[in-house]
């Protein structure tokens, strides 16, 4: 028995192991956000009719800003839980929408075919989504009465989820 | 979120398995005051530009040059510089008006880490537990470098002994 | 029906594995010669039930039937056939089926081979397959099962494979190489295994180590370099190695192959770094189920990664049985692999191929921190980070320079103790050599100083290599016809050709990897129709967009007229396809390949107005890369003929002709 050798390789097995076993727990793909706590980036844009919306107007209620395009699957999957929570917490909560990297046409199209629970904002160069960091669609900003980042929801939100999070900032 | 919380206990407990792994973990551990300073700084005002406002030639240079630090958030590893997907485009778009508005490579990578964090840089800042992946290669080479320098030395008439643990010794 | 019948057979195969693990360590134990032949039987009978299983699901695939999981998954009744077959290896549970297949392959073929061999080695080594292979028989019996019945209602279509295994021919030819090289690694693992068991690693089974990792690395090399082809010709951004995880998790076993191939001929020559080598070749093997861990687990951001799958934790747990098995069976027999008495110095062929084992595992070593250092991150901070381009560009700079200098002096050192004015002409005779390439580098526009010492270096190493090379036909005795002695040589040297040939072609790659990522040019831009734009001599006139309707996608071809130097230079068509499935857009590159440089077109957006967002790259030098790795393998391909297959018994002479340095120096 060569304990030299021994030692040396379960040194360097041991945290290996360790490590790649913490890998498989996380998702390589969700990223915290840096803006959490922090004040949302302003913005200012235009809605499909041309009217103008900002972020400064809607302080003093909790306001939920969805990131998503046409072509992205999860995104119509979202669309009837947006819908229902707009319903829901209608007059306490604002529900927009910010399109990212899509056609007004296309967004049209889609919105007469499934219906709309929100305003949907054009997104000049995705400057409004660069700000707020986003890395893909469909994503999801809750934002406190106080202009700040409550939480951001990757991927899919799901009803419950949604639910619970703003019953905490209200 | 809950992670965040759970972070610093198991943090020290990890460090302390990792630490013999390379003996650079010592910088991370040396050095707490690095590892604050991560922590997200200052709120995102924006500071004033440090450098000169930048056009033409060295403007689609220096926006080549930072957008290859940067990766494209939605790609996989590719850089902001080399996707041709249209999100990379908005960002080399991005980085293109700040740079030309003077702000220097530094302060705009730092615009973007302040709203995608730290996995936007394609290389990891230098500071801190990141210290590990730029010393570890190194400090490989000089290790595998002393035993291959203790293995090769000019030879001497004693140096013939034992010759089952001299192979045991890698080179 | 064949979902009940691929069950069967992969169990079959899964017990047959078992039964041949238990069997061959028995008999190598004993040294059993008669158990052995019965361990060699059950390999071959392994082998037919994987083939027989993939066949299956071939049959499965190409009949559409939907009732299978693995169908409904990846099958398409639109999908065109070839396409259809290669679906085999498009998603994860059908990769390893294919998988199984490898390793049966490779199981029964160096069991055929070696079956002259000393009882205990075959025995130590079909045991140490036939386990390996019960884990994959295991991950297709169960985590990964492709044949399992689809839960009801059976679909009548399937989404068909991945858009992007569609795109191109390439990925028909891809994943086999690299699978063979990648699974091939089993092979000289269970070799250096078996050494270690029996306490001897002969002359003998040096030869079959060296000739059955010669194999897969040959594999590997090309599968590596098809990787690289197919992104370049595939995904769009020009360029062909963008240190994805994927990528990194097939070149970190090459490196160390290579690095194992080099000591192991110090190992035939010189009787040393015996169980250096035996190290090398099972970090090699561990190489390859990390970098499979890495890529089927979802543990790291990668293009390629499949999707999260239940397989994770148990390639984990496979993961840790090899390394920590692996590491005490190197502790408990290690000492029993003596070397030869012998020291080495640094200025000799052996001090050579000391530091270039040195600098094949920092290369190694610091892809693999680069790679699962974000892991790392994320376990102590709780930060994600991203280690890419840059960091490994900057890191793998020094070290490929490095590697590229001792291609040039490492041939030029000769084996053994030589005096220092011997060294010195050695090293001294190619300079002029190194200057002329500086030079040329230099008036051909080079200005970087990686650029110019990649000048210097390879031309440095041409030389040697080629007066290496050389040398060994020019030996002849007087009395002997030129015929025989060039046949002679040729018989003789072909290993030595085939190493110089190999070198040949690393610097060729070199200098093409050094030149296309330091020149390239790139160009962006709107156009409409009619309009043109130029970049690095090519005017590109945009014509029109059609919308073509194909299976699963529709594709917009750009139709661009292009003209080099005011001269026609026909069309290319460069596509963004949108797919039923919804997703962004893929593009499909068109790329326009001439001997010194290529013109590549992205199409990256199609405008409502009909306009295009085009952007142009024209990068120098590029397909002499892939011109680069087919040397490297047909050097590979050569080194394995004579001493793998027909004159493998004369071999065991010590090579009177293999001495060409220190005969002149002498």
């Amino acid at each position: 028995m060569n304990r030299k050798v021994l030692f040396v390789g379960l040194i360097l097995v041991a945290p290996l192991l360790v490590m790649l076993a913490s890998g498989l727990r996380h998702d390589p793909r969700e990223v915290i956000s840096p803006l959490i706590g922090r004040p949302a980036p302003e913005f200012a844009l235009l809605d499909l009719e041309g009217r103008r919306l900002s972020l400064a107007d809607l302080r003093g209620q909790p306001v939920v800003v969805n990131f998503w395009a046409t072509w992205c699957q999860p995104c119509a999957a979202e669309n009837p839980i947006f819908a229902a929570l707009a319903r829901r917490y209608a007059g306490r909560v604002r529900f927009i929408s910010v399109i990212y990297q899509d056609t007004p046409q296309a967004i049209r199209a889609y919105e007469r075919q499934r219906g709309s629970w929100g305003p949907a904002l054009v997104d000049p160069d995705s400057r409004t989504a660069i700000q707020f960091g986003v890395y893909g669609v469909p994503e999801t900003f809750l934002i406190d009465a106080q202009g700040l980042v409550h939480e951001k929801v990757t991927g899919m939100v799901s009803f419950d989820g949604l639910t619970r999070s703003l019953e905490a900032m209200l | 979120m809950n992670a965040a919380s759970k972070r610093p206990r198991g943090a020290s407990i990890l460090q302390a398995i990792c630490a013999p792994m390379a003996l650079v973990a010592f910088v991370a551990l040396f050095a707490p005051g690095a590892i604050v300073a991560q922590a997200p700084g200052a709120p995102a005002q924006d500071p004033a530009p440090l450098g000169p406002p930048l056009s033409g030639a060295a403007l689609d240079r220096a926006t080549e040059e930072v957008a290859s630090l940067m990766r494209c958030p939605v790609c996989q590893g590719l850089s902001v510089a080399d996707s041709p997907s249209s999100s990379a485009v908005d960002l080399k778009a991005e980085v293109r008006r700040q740079l030309a508005a003077g702000f220097t490579g530094d302060q705009v990578i730092a615009s973007f880490e302040r709203a995608y964090g730290e996995f936007i840089r394609l290389e990891p800042k230098a500071e801190g537990f990141n210290w590990m992946v730029w010393l570890m290669p190194m400090l490989a080479f000089a290790v595998g470098a002393i035993l291959i320098y203790f293995r090769l030395r000019p030879q001497r008439p004693v140096a013939r002994t034992l010759p089952s643990q001299e192979d045991a010794k890698p080179s | 029906m064949i979902s009940i019948l691929g069950r069967s057979v992969v169990l079959a195969a899964l017990l047959l594995a078992t039964l041949g693990a238990v069997m061959s360590f028995a008999a190598a134990q004993r040294g059993a010669i008669a158990g052995v032949a019965r361990a060699r039987r059950l390999a071959y009978l392994y082998a037919v039930m994987m083939a027989l299983a993939t066949g299956l699901m071939i049959y499965a695939l190409v009949s559409h039937d939907f009732s299978v999981s693995y169908v409904a998954q990846v099958g398409s009744l639109a999908t065109p056939l070839h396409i259809t077959i290669v679906s085999l290896w498009s998603s994860l549970d059908g990769s390893i089926l294919f998988w199984g297949l490898v390793l049966g392959t490779f199981t029964a073929g160096a069991a055929f081979h070696l079956r002259r061999s000393a009882p205990d080695h075959v025995g130590y080594m079909l045991g140490t397959l036939f386990v390996v292979g019960i884990f994959f028989t295991f991950l297709i019996a169960g985590p990964a099962d492709p044949f399992a019945p689809t839960p009801p209602p059976i679909p009548t279509d399937g989404p068909g494979p991945n858009p992007l295994l569609q795109n191109h021919p390439l990925m028909i030819i891809h994943p086999p190489m690299l699978y063979l090289g990648y699974v091939g690694m089993s092979v000289p693992f269970a070799i250096a295994l078996a050494a270690l068991f029996a306490g001897r690693l002969d002359r003998d089974w040096i030869r079959s180590l060296r000739t059955w990792l010669l194999v897969p690395t040959g594999f590997l090399t090309m599968g590596v370099m098809l990787g690289g082809w197919w992104s370049y010709e595939v995904l769009g951004w020009g360029g062909y190695w963008a240190w994805d995880p994927v990528e990194n998790a097939s070149f970190l076993p090459w490196l160390t192959a290579i690095a194992a191939v080099h000591s192991a001929l110090v190992l035939q020559r010189k009787g040393t770094l015996r169980a250096w080598t035996v190290v090398l070749v099972v970090v090699t093997f561990l190489l390859t189920i990390l970098g499979t861990f890495l890529t089927r687990s979802g543990v790291v951001n990668s293009v390629h990664s499949f999707t999260q799958t239940p397989i994770g934790p148990a390639f984990l747990a496979f993961l840790g049985f090899c390394l920590v098995a692996s590491v005490i069976v190197l502790a408990m027999r290690m000492d029993t692999l003596a070397s030869d008495p012998d020291r080495e110095t640094l200025w000799t062929r052996e001090g050579a191929f000391m530091i270039n084992n040195l600098l094949l595992l920092v290369f190694m070593f610091t892809v693999l921190v680069g790679t699962l250092f974000p892991i790392a991150a994320e376990l102590v901070r709780g930060v994600k980070v991203s280690v890419g381009e840059p960091y490994f560009n900057r890191m793998a700079i020094p070290v490929s320079l490095g590697l590229l200098l001792l291609i040039g002096i490492g041939p030029a050192l000769p084996w053994g103790r030589a005096d220092n004015r011997n060294v010195r002409r050695a090293l001294l005779f190619p300079i002029p050599a190194a200057i002329a390439g500086l030079l040329v580098t230099f008036a051909a526009g080079g200005r970087t100083w990686g650029v110019l010492a990649t000048g210097a270096l390879a031309a440095y190493a041409v030389w040697v290599n080629l007066d290496q090379g050389l040398r060994l036909s020019r030996k002849r005795r007087e009395d002997e016809p030129w015929t025989e002695a060039v046949g002679e040589a040729v018989r003789r040297g072909a290993r030595r050709y085939g190493a110089y040939l190999a070198h040949l072609g690393v610097i060729v790659t070199f200098v093409a990897i050094a030149v296309s990522s330091s020149y390239q040019t790139a160009q962006e831009g709107t156009l409409r129709p009619g309009e043109s734009m130029t970049v690095a001599g090519y005017k590109l006139t945009f014509e029109r967009v059609d919308a073509r309707p194909e299976p699963h996608r529709i594709s917009d071809r750009a139709l661009m007229r292009i003209e080099h130097n005011g001269k026609d230079a026909g069309t290319l068509e460069p596509a963004l396809n949108r797919y039923d499935t919804r997703m962004e857009p893929i593009g499909t590159p068109a790329v326009r390949t001439a001997i010194s440089h290529d013109l590549y077109l992205s199409l990256m957006n199609v405008g409502t107005d009909g306009s295009i967002g085009m952007r142009a790259i024209v990068t120098p030098a590029v397909v002499w890369i892939w011109i680069g790795v087919f040397i490297i393998v047909a050097g590979t391909a050569i080194c394995l003929l004579p001493a793998g297959l027909r004159f493998s018994r004369r071999e065991d002479a010590p090579e009177p002709a293999a001495k060409p340095v220190a005969e002149t120096t002498a």
